[in-house]
């Protein structure tokens, strides 16, 4: 196991590099750049930002300089950030951006993974309906409807809830729900069916007819056997909930990475789009990883050399 | 699951939703027990901003936040005429401020402004910030504006030079403090139209002790959103600016004016019209646009209505030419086209009946605005026609393929369907659109390459030395167009020196009027804010210069009472 680790982490290296290089020759290959605005600006001036900016000197020595940099932990300055260092960008959203996710993603299991084993254990009952008429509906409504939905009742109608912002727990239970609903929907499916397989399975007919508890097999048997497909999709579902949802972000006013970063992409803000790609191919990365290993530990069939 | 599970998870959930409610309606309702009404208002910036450092703000974001922190020589007044605010007097030749020839400006302070933090504002404090615009490791914005100061546009290309020649050109600059109360400023030429450019925010005094300690950092807040380095004279002080989320101003108790009743005024940063709009019914919002296309429903809506503040903005829109492109080399066929749109059309479709139809370039409410011009290219489908045999399409015979571009955001879609419209229905003439992303339309714009696009222009300060010479005079910095005309270019060299007011308004008339009988732009319309506030702030006043925040310029006058 320790050699495979090993191993994932030296391809990680690798990964983040091509990742960087191929973002680097697409932002630069795309047309228009950080000072084009309609109402222009001198020439005198472009060639002083420029300047500024490095961007005067030739193509793969910005590159050359961008990795070096990466290689020393710094991810360069921001244009449309007035100087403000990409890292201090990133670091500053990223709490936000994490604990919404984090947030999001434990609701979503709290929520799905329960519903999905009633559904299956009592299936074809009045909660087995319930859960698939739910999970189908927040399946289907995108997370910006649900969103306004959610703002007009919770905030204009009944002035509940503030309608965006960060920082009171009340800003958060909204972008939450939004951000939960699909992952919960799917969790549910995912466990229902891998629960109604696993319930099948002869092992489980086995551990009754030896007289365990019924509660030990649901337990023991049939829940950790049913979780492996959950599992396997949790880690990229952790990674995109963390790795920020512009939608909801930018919905709600929310002060976190995904916000800024697309942001950075329209205003070719070139180090912050490269920090926030390299963020994320980090971030995924080492949740699969993480998901790899929960993997092994989860099934005892599975063995990495 | 066990009945147990379902009920405990029930009851947790109970429980917490109930903590929850309790405490959002409790914080609801202590705000209506209070006797006096806290003098706070939140506003919808609409955006982060980049920076808040006076020498480089450029944003309109940026602007409205600096005027309230900071006090420059001179300041506008609500129907755009020139005030005193830092200076005595406005500098003018019989005042002694402006010498004859207009090059030398000896402009004298008044001795009772201080920053917030006590110390007294002084003509170094203007002197340092003036060199400081053209710094060029500093790559200031709008630098240019102020390049007739001597030796300002040297110094600012000096970016290869070495550290001692930068300093020889610095001290080269000419502007001076002849004493602690007298500021003194040498032009390369006379340009009446400088004391305006005194006005503005890239010319407010910064605090040289601030920026030596601290550099760029000065204007930055630290990991929790304080700015202790931060240090303006103007009547509220920035207490927090936490970036992408708000900005939090106090009065500051020591302003040397008169000190506002505004005790607090918060920025918020929502960019989503639908959640400004939402933020305000909740009360969250003092001010707020509404979503495009929603302008008449909100006329009609008994409650809103009375809330609704519309603001005539200086922006002109147009649907400007590449002249240098067939066929739009052909100034027939360009002043039929002109004749071929109906601007009150586009004004209710697409701009949803918020706007004033525009015949010219500068719009009303500034001096230079004329409204007898383009009165000959109103919307007319028969003398459209008619110049379009003239131009050698009878009928749009042999005309070859019209191409626009724009950048496909905002309303532009509906722009562009709009004009695709027009041509078809007034004329039978078929347009390609082409919906670009904003950045590569700029890059194609800048190198004008383009064909025929959407363009528009706010004002920088109020007069045509804003609107024309970098517009239309042969190859300014702004004259996408490529139009070239000497008698315009004379026309605008002249006017741009004349130090008296009323000839030189006469030249920028006549020039002006080349322009419009050229069409090198198709002028559509003058944009008009539309907003909705609250009926419990009073005493706003609104002005042609305002941001994007409408009562950005005055708030300092403005207070709450319920």
């Amino acid at each position: 196991m320790g050699r495979f680790i090993v191993r994932r982490v030296l391809w990680l290296f690798l990964v983040l590099f091509v990742v960087l290089l191929i973002t680097f020759v697409l932002m630069h290959l795309v047309p228009g750049g950080p000072w084009d605005r309609e109402k222009a600006l001198a020439p005198k001036v472009v060639e002083a930002l420029n300047k500024r900016y490095g961007l005067d000197l030739p193509l793969w020595r910005q590159f050359v300089n961008y990795v070096w940099g990466v290689l020393h932990g710094d991810l360069g300055i921001s244009y449309s950030y007035s100087d403000r260092t990409v890292t201090s960008i990133l670091l500053h959203g990223l709490p936000k951006t994490a604990t919404l996710g984090i947030l999001a993603f434990v609701f979503a299991q709290a929520i799905g993974i329960p519903f999905g084993v009633a559904a299956a254990l009592k299936q074809n009952s009045a909660i087995d309906y319930t859960s698939v008429l739910f999970s189908t509906i927040f399946a289907s409504i995108p997370g910006f409807v649900l969103g306004i939905l959610l703002m007009v009742i919770f905030s204009v109608v009944l002035h509940w809830l503030p309608t965006s912002g960060w920082g009171s727990p009340q800003q958060i239970i909204m972008p939450v729900i939004c951000l939960a609903a699909l992952p919960a929907a799917q969790s549910s499916r995912i466990t229902r069916a891998s629960t109604l397989e696993v319930m099948h399975q002869d092992y489980i007919r086995t551990a009754r007819s030896k007289g365990i508890l019924e509660s030990t097999v649901r337990v023991r048997h049939i829940f950790r056997n049913s979780m492996i497909p959950v599992v396997t999709v949790a880690g990229p579902v952790l990674a995109d909930l963390i790795t920020g949802s512009f939608i909801i972000e930018n919905l709600f006013a929310i002060p976190g990475v995904g916000r800024l970063f697309v942001q950075g992409i329209f205003s070719r803000d070139y180090t912050l789009i490269m920090g926030g790609v390299l963020f994320y191919a980090l971030t995924i990365a080492l949740l699969n990883l993480v998901v790899d290993i929960l993997y092994a530990a989860i099934d005892p069939r599975i063995r990495y050399e | 699951m066990q009945r147990k599970t379902v009920f405990f998870s029930l009851l947790a959930i109970l429980v917490s939703l109930s903590l929850i409610l309790t405490s959002a309606c409790s914080s609801k309702t202590s705000s209506t027990t209070t006797n006096t009404t806290p003098q706070v208002i939140t506003l919808n910036l609409g955006g982060e901003n980049n920076t808040i450092d006076p020498n480089r703000a450029s944003w309109v974001g940026e602007r409205t936040v600096l005027v309230q922190l900071f006090d420059g020589l001179l300041t506008f007044n609500a129907d755009l005429t020139l005030a005193p605010m830092v200076a005595k007097e406005i500098p003018t030749v019989a005042n002694g401020g402006i010498s004859a020839d207009g090059k030398t400006y000896t402009i004298k302070l008044r001795n009772d402004v201080t920053w917030s933090d006590g110390t007294k504002v002084t003509a170094k404090d203007f002197v340092f910030s003036i060199k400081r615009l053209f710094d060029p490791d500093l790559a200031s914005e709008y630098a240019s504006f102020y390049f007739n100061i001597v030796g300002g546009e040297d110094y600012y290309s000096a970016t290869d030079k070495t550290a001692a020649e930068k300093t020889a050109l610095k001290d080269a600059i000419g502007v001076k403090a002849v004493n602690d109360y007298t500021l003194e400023i040498k032009l390369t030429d006379s340009l009446p139209t400088f004391t305006q450019l005194l006005a503005l925010w890239p010319v407010f005094p910064v605090r040289q002790d601030m920026v030596d300690a601290h550099g760029d950092a000065w204007a930055q807040p630290d990991a929790n959103g304080a700015m202790p380095y931060y240090i303006g004279n103007g009547p509220f002080i920035l207490k927090e600016w936490v970036q992408n989320d708000h900005y939090t101003l106090v009065r500051n108790d020591k302003y040397w004016g008169t000190k506002p009743k505004l005790t607090q005024i918060v920025f918020k940063e929502i960019a989503d019209a639908n959640v400004s709009l939402a933020a305000y019914k909740n009360n969250e919002l003092d001010q707020s646009g509404v979503p495009g296309g929603t302008e008449q429903t909100t006329m009609d809506d008994p409650t809103l209505s009375p809330q609704i503040v519309r603001l005539p903005q200086l922006t002109t829109y147009a649907f400007q030419f590449n002249v240098t492109k067939p066929p739009f080399d052909n100034k027939t066929l360009r002043q039929a086209l002109a004749c071929a749109i109906d601007r009150a059309a586009y004004i209710n479709e697409v701009r949803h009946g918020v706007g004033k139809v525009a015949l010219s370039w500068i719009p009303p409410g500034m001096p230079g605005f004329d409204a007898t011009l383009g009165t000959d290219w109103t919307f007319n489908v028969t003398k459209a026609k008619a110049l379009l045999a003239q131009a050698g399409y009878p009928d749009g015979k042999g005309l070859p393929e019209l191409k626009f571009q724009v950048a496909n955001t905002g309303a532009n879609p509906t722009i562009a369907a709009f004009l695709q419209g027009q041509l078809k229905d007034n004329l039978g003439i078929n347009l390609t659109v082409d919906l670009m992303d904003p950045k590569a339309y700029s890059a194609l714009y800048n190198a004008k390459e383009f064909n025929w696009g959407f363009t528009g222009w706010g004002a920088d300060y109020p007069d045509p030395d804003d609107w024309l010479p970098q517009l239309y005079m042969t190859g300014a910095g702004n004259n996408k167009t490529g139009y070239s005309n000497p008698a315009f270019d004379a026309l605008a060299t002249q006017a741009l020196k004349e130090l008296d007011n009323t000839k030189r308004l006469k030249l920028w008339a006549q020039a002006q009027a080349l322009v419009v009988a050229d069409q090198p732009m198709i002028y559509i319309f003058n944009r008009e804010t539309f907003v909705l506030q609250k009926s419990w702030v009073k005493n706003m006043v609104t002005c042609g210069l305002d941001g994007n925040i409408v009562g950005d310029t005055f708030l300092r006058d403005v207070y709450i009472q319920k």
